[in-house]
């Protein structure tokens, strides 16, 4: 394994994982902007992670089972955004409830007696 | 105002003071690669290096414990039990950081015996205060955590979040008794040592970070207690289920057996995931408020953790977890560039959007806005990430150089040192810094003079 | 629902902390035993009366440390307690000295200075023994050890920490020592380079 492509492995790794980040942040502007230049955007920097990915798959020295936690994490990394997003808006539906609003020492269901 | 928040306030005062010598010495170290003979004999590079990474590990633990003894009172509706414990200890801290710092300056090291280790310097990376120092800093957080726990006894009642905190303290304090052992064995030596750095950074630290944060959601945003306990839960699940076995990727090569090979690539590997979660939760946070708040600085600072987190930790680290690439990149500037991104992303934003929090509740701000605030937050993020990058350009030159053709001998170490790329990400790295220090001069100032300028720049709310 | 339920994903994040902590424990206890001296991974303390080489393993697939033959460090075959007594010395030295904080052992610690894993095994040693005016490489290594600054080989020189001869001595055992250790091939290429040539 040559030293150069291991080395050129690991700036491909970064730059897989820092566009899963541009992913999960554009793919989060599009929910409040629902242009579609946000949403192809956010489609857009998926895309290339994908080929971020390819290229790791295709081109890099890594072992098999590396390769398979790549397109694990790729998988995963698709999921993280909308999952988020689903339960985040899920939780803040319920938001409205007053007691979850008050200080702590007024909500009685959450303080547990010591 | 409890005086567990006025002495929430020194602390403050005291982290902003010693992230200044952080920066101080950092840069004197920074120069050392340009000039090797800049102080050789007055000031080496051990000792200066010691400097700052044992203030940067003093000045955000000051910034937590601010943090806390500011939330806490009113979280739990009460004065912070044992409180003047506390305040009597913040000045023994104090003088303890000051007496071992002047050590390090001029006495720098003693003979090889116990003593030395008692009374000068332990040698140990990040833990160098010598034994005397490290068995007061037990005692501060011992105090620490009673006043914590001790409050939520007084006033009979806790809340998921103070429940959180409360149980990662105890092994955060255990962790830190690693700081005492001299063990021969330089494997097991560096074994144990890594539970400290790794369990504490990747772990226990993220934990306590996680819960100052959603304190300070709610103050800022007013997001409610059961979505931020929530969450909190889920990001404990998920940065301790990585992080505990992520401690593997630190003992590919110092003597443990190959099985930590695959165990920390694979766990490693996974914690940039949950990273991802709390970027997307930053999002919406921010698109839900309309990027609307009445305390600015603390919501971009917010911001910059959340993002800093991911990219420092997440990004930087995920480059060299794997041992294919970390048995090149590892113990070089790439090494180095990580740690500068992940410790200011995940950590020192967090205290710096603290820090203006409670600014706009003791200077009694309706709202806290101004142009100081942006020039420190561009010049101290370009300034990090520059050097980040920088570094990251010397790490690469240095990991193939030295490590990947020359085979990690004295003259393969020198060439990499000397290759032109090389001494460029350093020069880069050293006027980048500057910027940052620049950022952190007007840091200081906006936060001396924040609400004492003409009313223009900070409204004064009516007096309560 | 029950993922907005706290209580869910508090019962979640104590399981999960359970398992993965269980499963450190286990292995840490496994470890300890591969890295104590003698274990599978860690010579004892008495390799330093032997010959040592970084040599590549076909089956392993990287360089690991050959240990054969005596070659006594100072002309002294040392007993296991005098072996220990003086990695333990040496260990110190390296401690008061913080020699971390510009060197990296096993490649940790700060990156001014060369790592000193195979710091030992270094070709470098030759042409200091010529400096030095010493006929072995240990004689040479206590030299360098003691008077860095006087030997300096380039613009960076290691700082004089008033190191004695016999602090010297330990410091070489010491390094002999952990060149000895099975790190799974780091550094990688270690002087394989040069001996191919
Ligand atoms: C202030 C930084 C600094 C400290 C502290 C320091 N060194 Fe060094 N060391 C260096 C530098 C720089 C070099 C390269 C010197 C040269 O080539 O002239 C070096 C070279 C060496 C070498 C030669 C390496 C080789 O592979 O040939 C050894 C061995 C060594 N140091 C051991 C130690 C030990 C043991 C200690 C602690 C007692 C120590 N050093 C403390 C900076 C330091
Ligand atoms: C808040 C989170 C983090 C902080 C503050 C942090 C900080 C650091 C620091 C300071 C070091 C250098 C340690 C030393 O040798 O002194 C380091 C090393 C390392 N970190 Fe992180 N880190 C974080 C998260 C991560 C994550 C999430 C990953 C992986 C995805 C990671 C991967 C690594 C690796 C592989 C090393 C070893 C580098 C080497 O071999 O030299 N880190 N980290
Ligand atoms: C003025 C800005 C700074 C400069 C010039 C600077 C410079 C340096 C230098 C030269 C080192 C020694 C690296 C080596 O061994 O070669 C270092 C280490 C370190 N610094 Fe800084 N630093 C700065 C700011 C910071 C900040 C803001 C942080 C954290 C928030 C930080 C955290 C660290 C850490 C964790 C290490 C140890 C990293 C490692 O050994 O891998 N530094 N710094
Ligand atoms: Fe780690």
């Amino acid at each position: 394994m040559s030293g150069l492509a291991t080395l050129e492995t690991g700036l491909l790794l970064g730059l897989y994982a820092l566009l899963a980040g541009i992913w999960g942040v554009l793919w989060g502007l599009a929910q409040f902007r629902q242009t579609q230049i946000c949403g192809r955007s956010a489609a857009a920097a998926y895309g290339l992670h994908v080929l971020a990915a390819l290229t790791i798959i295709l081109w890099t020295p890594l072992g098999f089972g590396w390769k398979s936690l790549i397109v694990g994490s790729s998988l995963v990394f698709l999921a993280i955004p909308p999952m988020t997003w689903r339960l985040l808006q899920h939780t803040h539906q319920k938001e409205g409830s007053e007691h979850d609003r008050q200080p702590s020492q007024y909500s009685s269901r959450i303080v547990a007696r010591l | 105002m409890y005086r567990s928040q006025t002495l929430a306030l020194k602390y403050f005062s005291a982290a902003i003071t010693l992230f200044g010598v952080m920066t101080i010495t950092g840069l004197i170290s920074a120069y050392y690669y340009l000039n090797p003979d800049f102080l050789l004999g007055i000031l080496p590079f051990n000792i200066a290096k010691i400097l700052h990474i044992n203030t940067l590990v003093m000045w955000l633990l000051m910034g937590f414990m601010g943090s806390i003894y500011w939330f806490l009172p009113a979280e739990l509706g009460r004065e912070t039990a044992g409180i003047w414990a506390a305040e009597i200890l913040f000045y023994v801290f104090c003088a303890a950081v000051a007496v071992v710092a002047v050590v390090f300056i001029f006495i720098q090291y003693g003979g090889s015996n116990e003593a030395a280790l008692w009374f000068i310097n332990q040698g140990r990376k990040y833990v160098e205060a010598p034994r005397w120092a490290a068995l007061g800093i037990v005692v501060i957080m011992v105090v620490f955590a009673y006043n914590v726990i001790g409050t939520a006894i007084a006033a009979r009642k806790t809340t998921g979040i103070i429940t959180v905190l409360m149980i990662d303290l105890i092994p955060l304090i255990l962790l830190y008794l690693i700081a005492f052992p001299a063990i021969s064995n330089m494997s097991a030596d560096l074994f144990w040592w890594w539970w400290l750095v790794h369990l504490w950074v990747e772990a226990t630290w993220e934990v306590l970070i996680g819960c100052i944060m959603a304190l300070a959601l709610m103050q800022l945003l007013g997001t409610s207690r059961r979505i931020v306990e929530t969450w909190l839960y889920i990001e404990v699940a998920l940065v301790l289920g990585t992080g505990i076995l992520g401690l593997g990727h630190h003992y590919f090569w110092i003597g443990t057996p190959n099985y930590w090979l695959t165990i920390g690539g694979f766990f490693s590997a996974l914690e940039p995931l949950p990273l991802l979660g709390m970027v997307v939760h930053a999002v919406y946070d921010a698109g839900a408020q309309h990027m609307k708040t009445t305390n600015r600085p603390a919501f971009y600072w917010m911001m910059a953790e959340a993002f800093g987190n991911f990219i420092g930790a997440g990004v930087w680290g995920f480059m060299i977890t794997l041992p294919q690439i970390n048995l090149y990149a590892h113990g070089t500037q790439w090494t180095v560039s990580h740690g500068h991104f992940a410790f200011w992303g995940a950590y020192s934003c967090g205290v710096i959007s603290v820090l203006y929090l409670v600014l706009q509740k003791t200077r009694n701000l309706a709202f806290v806005d101004g142009p100081l605030w942006k020039w420190s937050f561009a010049a101290l993020n370009l300034g990090l990430v520059g050097m980040t990058g920088a570094l990251l350009v010397s790490g690469f030159v240095q990991a193939f150089v030295e490590r990947a053709i020359g085979g990690s001998t004295l003259n393969a170490f020198i060439s990499g040192q000397e290759n032109a790329w090389f001494v460029d990400g350093m020069v880069a790295r050293f006027l980048l810094a500057l910027v940052f220090t620049a950022g952190y001069v007007v840091l200081v100032w906006d936060v001396l003079t924040l609400g004492r300028r003409a009313p223009a720049v900070a409204a004064v709310a009516p007096a309560q | 629902m029950v993922v907005d339920d706290p209580a869910f994903w508090r019962a979640g994040a104590i399981s999960t902390i359970a398992v993965m902590s269980v499963v450190l424990i286990m292995l840490t206890i496994d470890s300890l035993a591969a890295i104590s001296p003698g274990g599978s991974h860690v010579p004892p303390y008495t390799v330093i009366n032997q010959h040592i080489d970084y040599k590549f393993d076909s089956n392993r697939g990287f360089d690991v440390p050959v240990i054969s033959g005596a070659e006594p460090l100072f002309g002294k075959s040392l007993d296991e307690a005098t072996a220990a007594a003086l990695i333990d010395r040496g260990k110190m030295v390296i401690q008061s000295r913080a020699c971390i904080d510009c060197h990296t052992f096993f490649g940790n610690g700060a990156y001014y200075a060369p790592d000193l894993t195979k710091a030992w095994l270094d070709p470098d040693w030759e042409g200091w023994q010529a400096v030095t005016g010493t006929d072995t490489r240990e004689a040479a290594m206590v030299k360098f050890l003691m008077d860095p600054e006087q030997y300096r080989t380039w613009t960076r020189a290691m700082p004089n920490l008033g190191v004695s001869e016999e602090e010297a001595q330990s410091l070489v055992a010491y390094l002999k020592w952990m060149a000895a250790v099975d790190t799974n091939g780091f550094p990688p290429n270690f002087n394989q380079i040069e001996k191919r040539q």
